[in-house]
């Protein structure tokens, strides 16, 4: 009962945060020295079709009831128009936003993976005592240097590397071009096996690759950091002290207590660093040309899109804000106390 | 003598690598303890007796190590035994009783799977069996709701209930020899008596035997057989409990004792050994007796050779032990200073309640601190207020001082009503009352010097330095401090000087009332009779009343005029010290009497 | 002589890591401070017949010419001028929002606390690449539009931690002391608060320093960032990538130039972290 109270809760206040997200990022378009009538038109209309749709948005009126127009809209399900690519919004975003969250799902699993394998060997480095303080001092440094190495960079070297030098990989798209793409979901990598079709899911796999190494590695540090200190302020604690005076074994020691108490605030840290993940996720798409909501959002700025601006930019939080959420569930549902922050 | 003795220590000699200097922390100890017998280790902070526990278990500290000597626990040293059948001894054989209970659980794991993972180890198997183990062990300590609790996690416990769960853990195995190590420290005084009388009664059923390690040693001498001694890591006296407090014949002893306030008897003034015990670093240089700088029967060659430990079945380290029962103290403390009557009181509190909002904005409940409390303070006079923890004390100090504003009632400070707590309210507050917070490692800020710190209040009113350095100098005098310890910061001081420097900065201005709460808790005994005796010479020369938050009752009674027992935000009995004590009324009251440890 | 040591490596200095972050910090802010006199060539200066010269050390090109045959060597010295300067700016702007607002919210608490704190939450469900992209479309184009936008985004990052930070500081009860005794809330809050948070500060500092160079890094390399006739890393990286084969210095200088700077900065700011840090904790030993 406790938990879904919390896990209501929780949703409830992402919901309202996303609300007043949406007055931000509306304020920021409309208050900042930008002409958002001329962004929200196409160029080619004419005279009194401009009118008209200045009237219809309610450029005429006050900008609280611009917004309360906008925010009807957008609740309606209604997102607007592409003023560059003429296309609903809507549709623009249902083929755009599985193809993020599958890359970002992706490059996570890897940060995880990473991050844990790598806090581990910190730990076990500066566990050796006194005869480890260099390899933890190098250790450390070395975690701080890749952590120097932003996404994009990372995506960029990747495509020098693997792509253009050794050519193991491809590094454009989704799909192989030659592939006919399966959509149900629009989820490719559901889809590819949704229809069984191996060739189109190895190549959807081969694709996501490099740019989703390229964002796990630029994320795994931090998660390794907390791992790593996570681990020794749990060796420190007094109720490990307790458990080997207790006689408890070194493997029991880090099985049963160590690893599930570090666990948590590693968990913790990656979820808030998904927020980073996303980000950097917008330009290693673009870097990559892969059709997601970063290559989306980027035209939209380049062509001065509003209505494009506005729905991918609340689609980022709302993103962003559901992971949260989920991430403060799983949080919850592990530990016998709420998560701090 | 050690025929048959369960534990036995030979020489042990522990040493500490303290910035590439190897000081010696435990030097050659020499006890034995017998099956079904306690032997209680008594020392204060720094004597070296919770690393006697850590050497028994081989879990040193890094930079630690036993240098020589051997530790044998029935007949095999566990020094030299290998790494895996120590372990199995461990929570089996020999067991631990932490300081900190809460601390000392996994937060994350139930009571129930923590006992579940220990009985298994015990060798215990099958669900059904493990849990009724489990319910068993709980029902041993008489833990109420044994079922419910076994789903709880440590931190919906209380302290006491932990250090329960973590005794029906130590003895769940049998032991032979349980180390308890400061087992009650961190409680509050009557689960402190409820978790002895605990400990005795299974320690008889199961005849184990008990290596009690604390500070307090009336209490040790109450439940222990035997009792050594210890002081910067020798033992300096160890013998039969009743002997060793009775019949001292080290002037350490003596000193311990005489430095404890009372609690029978008629109020004396208490010793004050002068500075503190040689810290780890200090203790490297030392020649001679170790004591000898602080002791008051000294000769001149006690600071020249080591004197050994020596006797029969009552030993003790010291080459004069003929002139200890000489040490005494004066028979009684001088008078308070005479007062004319009538005059105001310095504080008056009438009806204040305080209620605390609790819960989130989904469900808001209410929680009274402070209930219906009305109470006077003439000025010049010491009264304390003691209480459990939770009774609301420490809420009663922060309403006097206008840290909380009370929810009801009328609080009137030296002539003036500071209820509304306004600007002139503060300003009034400032002048007549100050607070002595009790950690002075967050009472003090650890960047400022000390004569920056105890003139703060002439910071405030823009006073020029030399005005400030002159007052420093003052305070510090009266304080007993030396002048250089004015430009040191409170990180370089030892607890008892920053609790110096915490007095000092309250009474810079000169306010008719001082609220002290929980000042002299935590501090070592003889630190503790060192600022009990700067509040005695203080009330001499100066003139404020005192408000003396405490739990510790033997304090109080040494102290303070007058006596205000709380419960739950309510004074329940109130009256001059001695009469409350001697002849207590409400059950609280006797409670809180009946737990106080009467060596 | 000791005294000499003592002044030469301060307590802060000494850590492997705050010298090697210094080391590769310091030239990089010098070079950038005398680009205009160090850069061999005009930065803008196009030469179309010596397009993707190759690297040579000791030729007038020393890292080689773009496709519009500009030097590569000068536009790296005057992007590293305009890195720096955007990140030094950005940073200050940044710590002083978030500070004063994490000083307001941990001090003051109560509901002043409550709605920074669901400001802060609001501008963090934001990726803050999305956020500072969407506030370039508004300002505009050009450094100052930059160094706004960083802040714009990044203040939350200080004003979460300092607030924790200061919430630590001011539950301490010499704060409560200091109010008693009499000090004004202005007066407690410079001498009692302050200071204690001030080595985190620094760190944060540092290591926002780093963030600023890469944020501006990747806003001109989508070309949302300063105006084109400025020099940028992130815009040499986009030419690069078009020049990859021919002449690969192109690509490779600015994305060297830009991890040993923030590789600096990180180093500088974890390594302080520990040195003030410790300082405190070992006094308090």
């Amino acid at each position: 009962m406790n938990l879904v109270a919390s896990f209501a809760r929780r949703l409830l206040a992402a919901g309202l945060i996303l609300l007043v997200a949406s007055v931000l990022l509306f304020a920021a378009l409309r208050v900042l020295p930008v002409d958002p009538a001329g962004m929200s038109i196409p160029p080619a209309a004419t005279p009194a079709e401009i009118e008209e749709a200045r009237r219809q948005m309610g450029f005429d009126r006050a900008l609280p009831a611009q917004y309360a127009i906008w925010l009807g809209h957008m609740l309606s399900g209604d997102f607007g128009r592409s003023v560059h690519l003429g296309r609903p919004v809507a549709s623009l975003l249902a083929e755009a936003v599985p193809a993020t969250v599958e890359l970002a799902l992706l490059a996570m699993a890897i940060a995880g993976i990473l991050g844990l394998s790598g806090g581990l060997l910190l730990f076990v480095l500066r566990a050796e005592g006194g005869r480890g303080e260099a390899g933890e001092a190098i250790a450390e440094t070395g975690t701080v240097l890749l952590m120097s190495v932003p996404a994009f960079l990372w995506a960029l070297l990747f495509i020098l590397v693997f792509g253009v030098v050794l050519e193991a990989l491809p590094f454009t798209g989704r799909l192989d071009a030659d592939l006919a793409r399966p959509v149900v979901t629009g989820f490719l990598l559901l889809d590819t096996l949704l229809v069984a079709d191996t060739a189109a899911f190895l190549s959807a796999m081969r694709h996501m690759v490099l740019p989703a190494f390229a964002l796990g590695i630029a994320v795994a540090p931090p998660v390794m950091r907390v791992l790593g200190a996570s681990l020794i302020d749990v060796y420190h604690s007094d109720y490990i002290r307790q458990a080997r005076l207790r006689g408890l074994s070194e493997t029991r020691v880090l099985l049963g207590h160590a690893l599930r108490n570090a666990a948590l605030p590693t968990l913790s840290v990656l979820g808030r660093h998904f927020a980073f993940l996303l980000g950097g996720s917008l330009l290693v798409e673009v870097i990559f040309s892969y059709p997601g909501m970063g290559s989306l959002m980027l035209d939209a700025v380049r062509n001065a899109d509003l209505p494009v601006i506005q729905a991918v930019g609340l689609t980022y939080c709302a993103v962003v804000l559901a992971v949260n959420t989920v991430v403060g569930g799983l949080y919850l549902g592990l530990s016998p106390r709420p998560m701090p922050g | 003598m050690t025929q048959g003795s369960l534990l036995v220590a030979r020489g042990l000699s522990v040493e500490a690598r303290v910035e590439g200097e190897r000081v010696p922390v435990l030097r050659g100890l020499n006890f034995a303890l017998a099956p079904g017998r306690v032997l209680g280790l008594v020392g204060e902070s720094g004597a070296g007796k919770s690393m006697v526990g850590r050497a028994i278990a081989q879990l040193m500290p890094p930079g630690f190590r036993v240098s020589h000597g051997t530790m044998e626990f029935a007949g095999a040293d566990l020094v030299a035994m290998p790494a895996e059948h120590r372990r199995a001894l461990l929570g089996r054989d020999i067991a631990f009783i932490p300081q900190n209970p809460q601390a000392a659980l996994n937060p994350m794991r139930t009571i129930g799977a923590q006992l579940d993972e220990h009985h298994r180890r015990l060798g215990v198997r099958g669900r059904r069996v493990l849990r009724q183990y489990a319910l068993a062990a709980l029902a041993a300590v008489q833990l109420p709701d044994p079922a419910g609790m076994l789903a709880r996690h440590p931190h919906q416990l209380s302290d006491g209930q932990c250090q329960l769960v973590l005794i029906a853990m130590a003895f769940a195995g049998r032991p032979k020899l349980v180390v308890a190590d400061e087992p009650t420290t961190a409680l509050d005084v009557t689960m402190q008596a409820r978790i002895v009388g605990l400990m005795q009664a299974l320690q008889q059923a199961h005849g184990t035997a008990v290596l009690f390690i604390t500070h307090d040693l009336r209490l040790a001498a109450g439940i222990c057989d035997e009792v050594a001694v210890m002081y910067a890591g020798d033992i300096v006296e160890i013998g039969p409990a009743a002997e060793v407090v009775r019949a001292s014949r080290h002037p350490y002893t003596k000193c311990l004792q005489l430095s404890n306030p009372s609690f029978a008897g008629a109020r004396r003034a208490l010793y004050a050994l002068p500075e503190h015990m040689p810290g780890l670093r200090a203790l490297g240089r030392l020649n001679g007796c170790r004591f000898a700088p602080r002791c008051p029967v000294k000769a001149e060659y006690c600071l020249r050779s080591e004197p050994p430990l020596e006797g029969e079945a009552h030993r003790s380290a010291c080459l004069r032990p003929g002139l200890v029962p000489a040490i005494t103290v004066a028979s009684s403390l001088a008078p308070a200073p005479w007062r004319p009557a009538g005059e105001t009181p310095v504080l008056e509190m009438a009806g204040v309640s305080k209620r605390f909002a609790t819960g989130s904005w989904l469900r808001r409940g209410q929680m009274e601190a402070v209930r219906d409390v009305s109470l006077r303070i003439a000025p010049g006079e010491f009264v304390a207020v003691v209480g459990e923890s939770g009774s609301g004390k420490s809420t009663l100090g922060r309403l006097v001082v206008g840290l909380e504003q009370p929810s009801d009632g009328r609080i009137v400070l030296a002539g003036q009503d500071v209820t509304a707590g306004d600007e002139a309210a503060r300003l009034h507050r400032i002048a007549s009352v100050q607070m002595v917070f009790q950690d002075p490692q967050a009472a003090l800020n650890p960047r400022q010097r000390v004569s920056d710190i105890i003139t703060q209040a002439l910071e405030a009113r823009n006073a020029r330095f030399r005005v400030r350095e002159k007052r420093a100098r003052e305070l510090l005098a009266e304080m007993g401090m030396a002048l250089e310890l004015g430009v040191r910061t409170p990180a370089q001081l030892s607890g008892g000087q920053r609790q110096r420097v915490n007095i000092a900065r309250a009474l810079c201005n000169g306010p008719r009332l001082l609220v002290a709460d929980e000042i002299v808790s935590g501090l070592d005994v003889s630190v503790q009779a060192q600022l009990l005796a700067l509040l005695h010479r203080l009330r001499q020369d100066h003139d404020f009343a005192l408000l003396f938050i405490s739990h510790d009752l033997s304090v109080v009674r040494h102290l303070c005029d007058r006596v205000l027992v709380m419960h739950q935000g309510a004074i329940v009995e109130e009256g001059p010290t001695e009469t409350v004590f001697g002849w207590p009324r409400h059950h609280c009251t006797k409670a809180l009497l009946a737990a106080v440890p009467r060596g | 002589m000791s005294w000499v040591w003592r002044w030469l490596f301060p307590r802060w200095l000494r850590s492997g890591r705050v010298m090697i972050g210094l080391a590769l910090v310091l030239p990089v802010l010098v070079l950038a401070a005398l680009a205009p006199l160090v850069a061999p060539h005009d930065p803008q200066a196009q030469d179309l017949m010596l397009t993707l010269q190759p690297v040579r050390l000791g030729s007038p090109f020393p890292l080689g010419t773009d496709v519009l045959g500009r030097c590569v060597l000068s536009r790296l010295l005057h992007g590293a001028s305009l890195a720096l300067w955007v990140a030094v700016m950005a940073s200050l702007g940044a710590m002083l929002l978030g500070t004063a607002l994490a000083y307001a919210a941990g001090y003051l608490g109560g509901w002043v606390d409550w709605v920074i704190g669901r400001a802060v939450d609001v501008w963090m469900s934001f990726p803050p690449v999305v956020l500072s992209l969407i506030l370039m479309v508004g300002l505009g184009t050009g450094s100052t539009s930059v160094i706004l936008a960083i802040t714009l985004v990044d203040w939350t990052r200080f004003c979460r931690v300092m607030r924790a930070e200061v919430m630590l500081v001011a539950r301490c009860e010499h704060v409560a002391a200091a109010r008693l005794l009499g000090l004004s809330h202005w007066r407690t809050l410079l001498r009692e608060v302050v200071p204690a948070t001030i080595p985190l500060l620094v760190t944060l500092l540092a290591l926002e320093m780093g963030i600023a160079v890469v944020v501006e890094a990747i806003l001109s390399f989508v070309g949302m960032g300063v105006r084109p006739d400025q020099v940028a890393w992130g815009q040499m990286i986009a030419d690069g990538r078009d020049a990859l084969y021919q002449a690969p210095a192109n690509l490779l200088a600015p994305v060297a130039a830009i991890i040993v700077t923030v590789a600096g900065f990180n180093l500088l700011g974890d390594g302080l972290r520990r040195t003030l840090d410790v300082r405190l904790v070992e006094g308090a030993r």
